[in-house]
C-alpha cells in the first residue's frame, strides 16, 4: 500500500466524524517517509516508543481507541481503554473502542519486541535497532497478532500509554495557543482542558483538529500510579452486554445476500491430499447441493443450508494419496520421541558441574496432543464484490489471514477486505503460525478456494468432528528427568531432556536456585501439525518441572511449599505468590480425614508469576479437584475482575486437559471427534476458584494464559499426597 | 411445508422434517443468537425452549417442534429490557468469548422457571452446558443472583 494511500485509508476511516490524532502530529513525516521512518525519527528525538495510530477524538468529544487486537474472550479492549483514559485524563463515558483494520499500519512490532525481550536482554546499543527491526518484521510478516498475552502489556502499556500521554500534551498545547495562556496554567480533567484562572475550558473534541498539527513532545510525562482512576479498577468489560443479549457478531453469524454453505471433511491422514471423489454424482444428487469439490486437505460440498451440506459431505467417498503418515500412531510417535531423547541432544542450559553429580532420582513424563476445541468451530464467509474479495472470520491475526487469502485467491493484498469478527474462543487455534510448518488457517484457505472456484458467496463451517481432527495441536511431549539431593535436602542436580525445540529455555528450566542444571532437547519435528495452545510450551513444561520439583521435595521429606520457598529469593514474585497462596488456601501437608489433600505449583509465564494450590480427592469416579487458589503477580493489575475471569477460565481449561484431554493418533489421523470422546470440564466437575493479585513492583505481565501451567502439576501433586502415586502421564481419566 | 412458531411468530418453511431445529432457526429464520457447537447435543450452545423446556436444537428435528412454542434467546430480553438472568450475567461479568452464553442463559432461565431457588447441587445437575472459557464460577453466582431478583 502506498504511503499517501495509507494515510488516506487511516483518515478515511474517520469519516463520520473524528480525527486520527497523532497522525497529524507525525503527518509531516508520514507524507514523506514510511512508518518505520517516522519511528526512527521518533527514536532520534527522544522517545523510542511513540506511535499515535491508536486513538481518534471526535468533534463531540468521544475518544475512540483503535484496537489492533481481536477478541476471543480475553476482554483486553477494556484494559486498553482504561490505560488510554487514564493517560488522557478522559471521562469513562467518552471512551469507545473500534476494531483496527487489517492493515500493515497496525502490524505489531511491539509484541514481537516484547516476546524477544522476555527471553533475552539486548545491549543498549542494540535496543533502538531492535525496535525498528521488530516493526519492520511485523510489517514483513503481516503480523497483526492477538496472542502471547500481549495486548495489555505490550500494545497497551508500551505503545498506547505513551501515545495517550503525548496526545494529552498536544491537546494542552493547542488549548494554550487558542486561549493565549501558558501551558503550565492549564490542567486536564474528564476530557476537557481547563484554565482555572479564567474558568475557561475547551473539550478535547474542540481541540483535536488543532492538536493534530502540533508536534508530539519529545519528553512524555506519564502519570503516577497513585493518580490512576481507571487502571487498577474492576471496570465492567465493554464487550459483555452484547454477548449477553446475543447481539455479538461472531464469524459464524455472517449473512451475505445469496449466501451458500459449505461443509468439509478432511482426508483423514495428516498431509495427505484427496485425489478423487468417487461418488460425486450421488453426492450432488442430495437435496440443495450445488457443488462438490476437492479442496486443500479434503473434500467440500456446497449447498443451500449448512445441514444439507454437512449431510451430503458425509456421504462422499474419496480416494486419497498414499502418504508417509498412513501408519502413524501414538505408539510410533512415542517411540520416535524416546529414541530421539536417547540420541544426540542440543544443550539449552548448563550451569555448574552437573556431569560430576550422580543422579539418585529419575522419571519420565509424557503429555499428549491436545485440540483447542474452541466452542465456535472454524468457519469463514467469503464473497466477491466490486472486484474485491471479502472475508468474514474470527482470527487472531487478521492481517496475516488477509495475506493468506490473497495468496490463495491469487490477488493483491489490497484487493482483499477482511472483516475481523468476535471469536467464539481462540486459545491459540486461530493464529496464523504453527510450529510444524503446517497451515493453521487451512479452514480459511479452503473457504477462499470454495468461494473462488464456485464464484458464489459461501460460508464454510467445519463440523465439530472436522474441527477436532484437523486442528494444529498442542504437541505431545516426552520429558526425562534426573535429580539428586544435597545433604541438606536441597536439589544438587537437575537434569532434563525433552522433545521439541524450545526457543524460550526459561520455560523449561527450573525456576529455583539449583547449583547444577543441565537442560537439553531433542527435536526431530512433528509429523502431526502442532502449534500454539493456551500457554504454549508452559502447558507441558510447567507440568514437568513443577511435578519433578515435588518429587524432589518428597524425596527430601520436606513440605513441598516450604521446599519451593527455600529455593527462591525473598522479595521476588515467586516468593510473594507462594506465600500468598499458602495463606489463601490455609495450606496443609498430607491428606485430611475426608481424604482430601493439597498440591502446589508455581510457574513464571508471559511476564507474570502464578502459584496455585489445588485441593483434590480421589473419588470412585476418579480424581476430583474441589477448590483452587491462585495467587497472581502480574505487575499492575489493570482490570482485576477481568484478570480474575481469565485465571478462573484458565484453571478450567487446564483442568479439562489434565483430566480428559488427549488426541490419540491412529492410521495417520486423530481418533477423537467430538465432546463425548474429547471431554471438557463442565459445571459438575469445575472446582471453586479463588484468585488474588499480590501487590507488586513487577512490570505489567500477561494474564490470559498464566493460569493454565500450574494447574496440572498442582492437581497431580495433591493426588500424590493422597495415595503416594506419582502421575507422570496426562490425562488422568 | 413445516410450520414452526418461533418467538410467537409463525414460519412456514420448505424444509425436511429431519432438519435439526438449529439450522432452521439460524439459516431459515435468521435467528442467529442460537449457536452451533457440536451437532450432537453435547455442548448446549444451541439450547432453546420448546414449550418452556430446554432442548438442544442441534439434535432436535423440526418435525418434533411442529405445533409447539419455540423460544430462542432473542425472545428472552433486549438491551433495553434485559431478563433478570441477563442482568445478573452482566452484573457478574459472566461471558468471556460469549459463544456458549445464549445457550447457557436459556438453560438458566429454564432452570429458574422450574426451580426458582436452586441449590448448588441443582445447578450442577441441570447446567450441563459446556463453556470452553470456563466461566462456571460466575455462571453459578449469576444464577443465584437472578434467583433472588426473581423472588
Amino acid at each position: 500500500m502506498g504511503l499517501t494511500r495509507r494515510l488516506f485509508m487511516i483518515t478515511g476511516a474517520t469519516v463520520g466524524g473524528g480525527l486520527l490524532l497523532g497522525v497529524g502530529g507525525l503527518g509531516a513525516h508520514l507524507l514523506t517517509h514510511n512508518r518505520l521512518g517516522v519511528q526512527r525519527d521518533g527514536h532520534d528525538a527522544a522517545d523510542s516508543t511513540h506511535i499515535n495510530l491508536w486513538m481518534r477524538i471526535t468533534a463531540d468529544n468521544k475518544i475512540i481507541v483503535v484496537n489492533p487486537h481481536t477478541d476471543m474472550g480475553q476482554g483486553s479492549a477494556t484494559g486498553l481503554m482504561q490505560i488510554v483514559a487514564d493517560e488522557l485524563d478522559a471521562d469513562w463515558s467518552q471512551m469507545q473502542v473500534e476494531q483496527a483494520p487489517a492493515d500493515p499500519a497496525y502490524s505489531n512490532g511491539k509484541v514481537f519486541e516484547g516476546f524477544v525481550r522476555e527471553m533475552m536482554t539486548p545491549p543498549d546499543w542494540a535496543s533502538t535497532l531492535l525496535e525498528n527491526g521488530f516493526y519492520r518484521m511485523g510489517d514483513l510478516m503481516k503480523a497483526q497478532m492477538t496472542g502471547g498475552s500481549s495486548a495489555v502489556r505490550f500494545t497497551g502499556w508500551d505503545a498506547m500509554r505513551n501515545a495517550a500521554a503525548a496526545t494529552r500534551h498536544m491537546l494542552v498545547s493547542a488549548a494554550a495557543k487558542q486561549l493565549g495562556v501558558s501551558e503550565d496554567s492549564l490542567t486536564t480533567e474528564a476530557g476537557m482542558v481547563v484554565h482555572a484562572e479564567t474558568g475557561k475550558s475547551l473539550s478535547y473534541g474542540e481541540l483535536a483538529a488543532a492538536a493534530a498539527n502540533i508536534d508530539s513532545p519529545d519528553d512524555i510525562k506519564l502519570k503516577s500510579p497513585e493518580d490512576y482512576r481507571f487502571v487498577g479498577q474492576p471496570i465492567e468489560r465493554v464487550d459483555v452486554p452484547a454477548k449477553v443479549i446475543a447481539n455479538a457478531d461472531y464469524g459464524i453469524d455472517a449473512d451475505v445476500p445469496g449466501m451458500q454453505y459449505a461443509a468439509v471433511v478432511t482426508s483423514g491422514v495428516f498431509g495427505a491430499q484427496v485425489k478423487s471423489i468417487d461418488n460425486i454424482d450421488e453426492v450432488k444428487g442430495s437435496r440443495g447441493v450445488s457443488d462438490v469439490l476437492i479442496v486443500p486437505d479434503g473434500v467440500a460440498v456446497v449447498a443451500d443450508n449448512p445441514w444439507r451440506a454437512e449431510k451430503a459431505v458425509r456421504t462422499a467417498k474419496f480416494t486419497r494419496e498414499s502418504h508417509e503418515n498412513d501408519n502413524m500412531s501414538t505408539e510410533s510417535l512415542i517411540t520416535k520421541q524416546r529414541d530421539a531423547l536417547a540420541g544426540d541432544l542440543v544443550s539449552g542450559m548448563n550451569v555448574g558441574t552437573p556431569q560430576d553429580i550422580k543422579a539418585s532420582l529419575s522419571a519420565e513424563y509424557l503429555v499428549p496432543y491436545l485440540a483447542h476445541a474452541s466452542l465456535e468451530p472454524m468457519n469463514a464467509t467469503v464473497w466477491q464484490e466490486d472486484n474485491k474479495l471479502h472475508i468474514v472470520a474470527g482470527v487472531q491475526n487478521p492481517l496475516m489471514a488477509k495475506a493468506r487469502a490473497a495468496k490463495e485467491a491469487g490477488v493483491d493484498l489490497d484487493d482483499v477486505v477482511f472483516h475481523a469478527r468476535q471469536m467464539g474462543g481462540g486459545f491459540g487455534r486461530r493464529v496464523a503460525f504453527s510450529m510444524s510448518g503446517d497451515e493453521p488457517l487451512s479452514w480459511l484457505v479452503q473457504a477462499v478456494r470454495i468461494a473462488v472456484d464456485t464464484g458464489k458467496p459461501v460460508k464454510t463451517i467445519w463440523s465439530r468432528e472436522t474441527d477436532t481432527r484437523s486442528d494444529v495441536y498442542r504437541p505431545m511431549v516426552m520429558a526425562q528427568f534426573e535429580g539428586a539431593l544435597a545433604d541438606n535436602g536441597k536439589p544438587a542436580l537437575w537434569r532434563s531432556r525433552s522433545y521439541g525445540k524450545e526457543m524460550n529455555v526459561k520455560a523449561v528450566a527450573p525456576p529455583y536456585g539449583i547449583d547444577n542444571v543441565d537442560v537439553s532437547f531433542a527435536d526431530q519435528g512433528h509429523p502431526v501439525p502442532v502449534g500454539f495452545w493456551r500457554s504454549v510450551e508452559h502447558s507441558q513444561h510447567g507440568f514437568f518441572v513443577e511435578s519433578f520439583i515435588d518429587e524432589l521435595a518428597v524425596a527430601a521429606g520436606v513440605d513441598p511449599l516450604e521446599y519451593r520457598l527455600s529455593l527462591v529469593d525473598d522479595n521476588t514474585p515467586a516468593a510473594r505468590v507462594l506465600a500468598k497462596v499458602a495463606e489463601m488456601s490455609a495450606w496443609r501437608s498430607g491428606a485430611d480425614e475426608q481424604g482430601r489433600a493439597m498440591g502446589v505449583a508455581m510457574v513464571h509465564s508471559f511476564g507474570s508469576t502464578v502459584a496455585q494450590v489445588v485441593e483434590a480427592s480421589i473419588t470412585p469416579a476418579g480424581p476430583r479437584a474441589h477448590r483452587v487458589w491462585c495467587a497472581v503477580d502480574c505487575g499492575v493489575a489493570v482490570n482485576p475482575q477481568a484478570i480474575e475471569a481469565q485465571v478462573q477460565g484458565s484453571v478450567n481449561f487446564a483442568l479439562s486437559a489434565a483430566l480428559y484431554g488427549k488426541c490419540d493418533i491412529a492410521n495417520g489421523g486423530v481418533v477423537q471427534s467430538n465432546f463425548h470422546d474429547y471431554r471438557v470440564v463442565g459445571m459438575a466437575d469445575a472446582p471453586r476458584i479463588q484468585v488474588e493479585m499480590v501487590a507488586s513492583d513487577s512490570a505489567v505481565g500477561g494474564v490470559g494464559e498464566i493460569g493454565v501451567p500450574p494447574l496440572a502439576p498442582a492437581f497431580c501433586n495433591a493426588l500424590s499426597a493422597i495415595d503416594g502415586e506419582r502421575r507422570r502421564m496426562l490425562p488422568l481419566v | 411445508m413445516i410450520k414452526l412458531t418461533v418467538n410467537d411468530v409463525e414460519h412456514s418453511l420448505d424444509i425436511e422434517p429431519d432438519m435439526p431445529l438449529l439450522w432452521a432457526l439460524r439459516e431459515e429464520t435468521a435467528l442467529r443468537g442460537t449457536k452451533f457447537g457440536c451437532g450432537l447435543g453435547l455442548c448446549g450452545a444451541c439450547t432453546v425452549h420448546i414449550d418452556g423446556a430446554p432442548v438442544r436444537s442441534c439434535s432436535y428435528p423440526v418435525s418434533a417442534a411442529v405445533g409447539k412454542k419455540i423460544n430462542t434467546i432473542e425472545s428472552i430480553g433486549t438491551a433495553d429490557a434485559p431478563h433478570a438472568v441477563q442482568q445478573a450475567w452482566i452484573e457478574h461479568q459472566v461471558p468471556q468469548c460469549g459463544y456458549c452464553q445464549s445457550g447457557m442463559q436459556m438453560a438458566a432461565v429454564a432452570l429458574l422457571n422450574s426451580n426458582p431457588q436452586p441449590t448448588d447441587e441443582d445447578i450442577e445437575a441441570t447446567m450441563t452446558n459446556l463453556c470452553r472459557c470456563g466461566t462456571y464460577d460466575r455462571v453459578r453466582a449469576a444464577i443465584k443472583s437472578a434467583a433472588k431478583e426473581l423472588v
